[in-house]
């Protein structure tokens, strides 16, 4: 975040140090290894030997090992899971993209009957408590025979991310000046034309901070993979990360190298769309 | 939709008009937005009247065959008995509204309720409250501290939350966490295996933790990006003014992101209110049912009892409550819109 | 829920890779067990993690597919956290698994919603009458027959020999020498811990209720009632508290958080604890690893007196087989393979006696001094939880049990938090 543009330096009073600036980098420092410590800790565990993770004082210093990773990915049907999480993910994520967009737009830009009720429809599907609907859901499956299927699945996730999308991508359409886009239109571009070449572009951040919202919720969703797809060639990543507390005890090094191994995407993600996604997230929140 | 003039500028390029406006007290840029904006669509050479639901139908289509229709569905299983026999066996048993009248008459739910309204409240009020500290600190940061702040709190955002339940309760195991060892070095005694799981409320305290750690960054992230929108002119108006520090957020800052502080408090109430993981997978609701909230209620009701109705029946209720709570929220955006 | 039974003695087994017997089928995995164009078959086996060596179940199903040409034998392994609510759905559907493994106190919670197919007709077909009859009564409902008794175990006192030589004691006959010997252990090496008991562990409890001649829930008519607020209930409850007095374990939980067996004893420190064959395999292999050896002993639960060892339960697994199967006959055909006598008696070699054969006649004579040593001289005094199809319904988390027991050993009155968990099981147990 700090590489964006708009950082408002003034704000920074350019005293030279006092008491007072003391006193905020020092909190911020205490914040940030508050927050940094439950993932430092999966981290170095993920790094330790066996017997060194279960410890009555923890243990700083250790000679770390990869030996949890190789046990992590190691695991029957591993790169299976990985296939079906990606594949579940980022096609939830782009089908919600899509029908959002043109939702979106017409929420934000057209003025129609029923508009209201739209918005308050995408409000509500907003609070559907889809953990406490997974019987319905499975049974809904089962007539239908879509369980163990991973289409099922995308379009489930598809569906419990599209209600932010819209709202989110709503509030970035509205916020593109209707000039930019008119003037578009009396340079001669049909209205399609000028919600490609004109807003389309200025929804950059809008998009990448919805993306990043859904791959988070999808990527992590729980309740129904179980519910639904009891294959174990359906399944994905959320499974194999429970996979390591068996009978035989559990295996907290590979538990923490897989939990380790499965933030890794989301914080990629995250870093990557860092610059415009958290800025853009604000956005679509202010925006209501 | 004054909001979305308001926010603009975050999203928006930096020519985007109305920023500062407070949303409320500004019907002009907005309206003015209408006007340009008819002539526009008066210009379409297709049937606009049918543009729009075109352009709509996807969405309304796919939730309402994925959303609705199990909503329905739940709403359905709600009047039966839908225990292990007549899931396994496919039976239809009408009850009709038994499964209200016992889950209304059952002690247990409404102590579940008042606990999961109780729970959701104070944890709302502390995202927001830590969050917007957090937001305001970051702004008054310094470069380097600033990316060292902000990258530690989105790592703490990305992580997944089956792997932070994991993590956290290890932090606070009894035997092994490192929550005792630092009690023990801090110097206090009866750590040596305290456990925090004591009882519900602890659990509960946990929980707490965990979700306000989970959720402040989202808040504090998205504080300081809106912040970053707010003029910096207007603040350093207050400062020459000589307001506090206090009297700058309420003059200044509050006014400017009153909408983000209430989409924010609107969406916090919905994922705290129906978080489940992290209830759930912390203690299972134990110890004694003590930390059961409104959605682990049912799940246990339901996946883990098996009765599927009576679950179907709290999962109602719960959207029936989360709908009452909300309808202030409701109104107040649907004003928005009228405003459009 | 008996997740915890968990036989797992058969860790060398391990090694041979199960996935070698199904890997064929598993493109076309959707429609497993539906004949295909080609006449062949995918016969589904759900076996929880750890019931069976690999290597024996790789052996059945060679057999078996020798036997019945183009079936395949498709072995999926399932952990016990959360396997109830698994196998309900599974049954739900249309194409289920067609032969599972299930837990023997579950076992009746499911033949009573008519997802198990009725095996009455193949009794002789299956060697009803070899059974062990003990372990035939769980597979039973009203007179019809729903699953075929897999195997059994129990559990026994694992001691760590150089504690007890150290402190002067010898395995104890009585309740009375036992507890003396704890007191000579916590003496001689106030440090650690006597004996490991969490709190939770409510199948040892059960066994001293059974030992009390009393019961965790009793018939009154034709309706079931909770039973721990009888006196005989609340005494053992007594005794498990003097017992856990021992112990530093956490009361709220049971052996398997953390897992007593890799995560607790391999650290030392723990004189003795009570636990399965392979939690004692899995503590001996976890040592192994940290660079220590293990020198356990092993006793059975003394009784109240000498001549009779303490109760236990018998916990153990049955292999059913779903209404829905579209392979009925095969499954029954497989089922007679896997647990008639031939590959019972292999099978009681492959887990070392660890575990104990629904056949007397495949009986495995284990080693002196071993787990199984122990855990068959203790299985005379073997039993069940109440043969009932409400009974899996108060096994399902929140197990008021635990709850009940927590709350005790946390300073509660045995009495009056007895009736409350009473209640909660007179609601659960008449259910189905």
């Amino acid at each position: 975040m700090s590489t964006t543009t708009r950082t408002p330096q003034k704000l920074r009073t350019r005293k030279p140090i006092t008491v007072g600036a003391v006193a905020k980098n020092l909190s911020a420092l205490v914040i940030a290894v508050v927050f940094v410590f439950p993932v430092y800790w999966m981290f170095s565990s993920s790094l330790k030997p066996q017997h060194e993770i279960m410890t009555k004082d923890p243990i700083f210093v250790f000679t770390p090992t990869l030996d949890n990773y190789t046990t992590a990915t190691g695991v029957d049907l591993f790169w299976t899971y990985v296939q079906n999480s990606l594949t579940v993910t980022i096609g939830a994520v782009l089908l919600a993209l899509l029908v959002a967009l043109a939702a979106s737009f017409a929420i934000a830009r057209m003025k129609f009957k029923g508009r209201k009720g739209i918005v308050l429809i995408v409000m509500m599907a907003q609070m559907a408590p889809w953990e406490v609907m997974v019987i319905a859901m499975y049974m809904i499956s089962r007539e239908n025979d879509m369980l163990n299927s991973i289409p099922m699945l995308t379009l489930i996730y598809f569906v419990m991310v599209l209600p932010f999308t819209i709202w989110t991508l709503r509030g970035f359409i509205a916020a593109v000046p209707v000039e930019l886009e008119e003037a578009a239109q009396i340079d001669g571009c049909t209205r399609g034309q000028a919600f490609r070449k004109v807003i389309f572009p200025l929804l950059a951040p809008g998009l990448m901070s919805t993306s990043l919202f859904g791959f988070i919720t999808a990527w992590n969703e729980f309740a129904m993979i179980l519910m639904l797809n009891k294959d174990k060639e359906s399944q994905t990543l959320t499974l194999w990360l429970t996979q390591f507390q068996t009978a035989f005890g559990s295996d907290w090094g590979a538990t923490m190298a897989a939990s380790t191994l499965f933030a890794l995407p989301v914080l990629i993600v995250f870093l990557f769309l860092q610059r415009k996604a958290v800025g853009g997230m604000t956005a679509g929140a202010v925006k209501g | 939709m004054t909001v979305d003039s308001q926010g603009t500028a975050t999203a928006g390029p930096q020519d985007a008009p109305g920023r500062a406006a407070g949303k409320s007290q500004t019907p002009p840029p907005p309206s003015g937005t209408k006007e340009v904006l008819q002539p526009s669509r008066g210009r379409r050479s297709l049937p606009s009247g049918l543009l729009p639901y075109l352009l709509v139908a996807p969405a309304l289509l796919s939730m309402a065959v994925l959303l609705l229709y199990p909503l329905i569905r739940n709403v359905i299983l709600s009047f039966q008995q839908l225990n292990r026999k007549e899931f396994i066996t496919r039976e239809t048993v009408w009850t009709g509204f038994d499964n209200y009248t016992k889950l209304l008459g059952d002690s247990h739910f409404w102590s579940v309720t008042i606990r999961s309204i109780v729970f959701t409240a104070l944890n709302v009020a502390l995202i927001m409250l830590i969050g917007t500290c957090i937001g305001l600190l970051l702004n008054r940061l310094g470069k380097k501290m600033r990316l060292v702040l902000s990258l530690s709190l989105m790592f703490a955002w990305a992580m997944p939350i089956v792997a932070s339940v994991t993590v956290f309760r290890w932090l606070f195991d009894e035997q092994f966490g490192v929550a005792n060892w630092v009690m023990r070095t801090l110097g206090f005694s009866g750590y040596d295996q305290h456990n925090w799981f004591e009882t519900g409320f602890s659990t509960l305290v946990i929980i707490l933790i965990l979700l306000v750690w989970g959720s402040v960054p989202f808040v504090a992230l998205n504080m300081y990006a809106g912040l970053t929108t707010v003029g910096t002119e207007l603040y350093e108006a207050a400062k020459m003014d000589g307001a506090s520090g206090w009297r700058t957020f309420w003059a200044v800052v509050f006014p400017n992101l009153k909408s983000f502080f209430m989409i924010t408090t609107f969406l916090e109430i919905i994922w705290i209110f129906k978080a489940f993981a992290q209830v759930y997978a912390m203690n299972q609701g134990g110890p004694d049912r003590g930390s059961e909230t409104l959605p682990v209620f049912a799940y246990i009701e339901g996946v883990g009892q098996f009765h599927y109705g009576v679950a179907a029946a709290i999962s109602i209720l719960t959207i029936v409550m989360l709908i009452a709570v909300m309808s202030f929220y409701f109104r107040l955006i649907l004003k928005q819109e009228e405003e459009l | 829920m008996k997740r915890k039974l968990i036989a797992a003695i058969g860790v060398a087994g391990m090694m041979v890779s199960i996935a070698a017997c199904g890997s064929d089928g598993d493109k076309k995995d959707s429609d497993a067990g539906k004949p295909s164009a080609g006449g062949s078959k995918n016969l589904t086996v759900w076996v929880m993690d750890g019931s069976a060596p690999d290597a024996w179940m790789t052996e059945v199903n060679k057999a078996f597919e020798a036997k019945h040409p183009g079936v395949k034998v498709k072995v999926e392994k399932q952990i016990w956290n959360g396997i109830q609510e698994k196998v309900t759905t599974a049954l739900s559907e249309d194409t289920p698994p067609d032969v599972l493994e299930l837990g023997n106190t579950q076992t009746a919670g499911y033949a009573v919603t008519g997802g198990l197919a009725d095996l009455t007709g193949d009794k002789a077909k299956l060697g009803y009458d070899g059974w062990n009859k003990g372990m035939v009564a769980s597979s039973e409902l009203d007179g019809k027959l729903y699953s075929a008794p897999w195997y059994a175990a129990n559990r026994v006192v694992i001691y760590d020999k150089a504690a007890y030589k150290k402190a002067g004691v010898t395995p104890p006959k009585t309740r009375a020498e036992w507890i003396d010997g704890l007191k000579k252990l916590k003496a001689a090496d106030p440090k650690s811990q006597a004996i490991y008991l969490p709190g939770q562990s409510w199948y040892i409890l059960a066994g001293l209720i059974w030992d009390e001649g009393s019961d965790l829930a009793v018939k009154d008519g034709d309706k079931w009632k909770g039973n721990l607020s009888s006196p005989e209930a609340v005494n053992a409850m007594n005794f498990y508290k003097e017992l856990a007095a021992f112990s530093n374990a956490p009361k709220d939980k049971d052996e398997g958080t953390p897992q007593q067996s890799t995560d607790i004893i391999p650290k030392g420190g723990v004189a003795s604890w009570i636990g399965l064959g392979w939690e004692a395999g899995g503590a001996i292999d976890a040592m192994k690893k940290a660079g220590k050896t293990a020198d356990f002993g092993y006793f059975p639960i003394p009784g109240k007196t000498a001549d009779k060892p303490g109760s236990v339960f018998l916990g153990g697994s049955n292999l059913a087989i779903a209404e829905r199967s579209q392979n009925k006959e095969l499954a029954k055909e497989w089922l007679a393979l896997a647990a008639g006598k031939e590959y019972m008696t292999k099978y009681a070699v492959a887990t070392e006696g660890g575990l104990l054969p629904n056949t007397d006649a495949a009986q495995f004579k284990p080693a002196a001094g071993s787990f199984a040593e122990s855990m068959a001289a203790s299985s005379v005094s073997g039993k069940v939880t109440p043969v009932t199809p409400g009974w899996a319904n108060v096994e399902t988390a929140p197990n008021p049990i635990k709850d009940y027991m927590t709350k005790v050993l946390k300073g509660a009155d045995a009495k009056s938090a007895a009736e409350a968990a009473d209640k909660v099981i007179n609601e659960r147990i008449n259910q189905q």
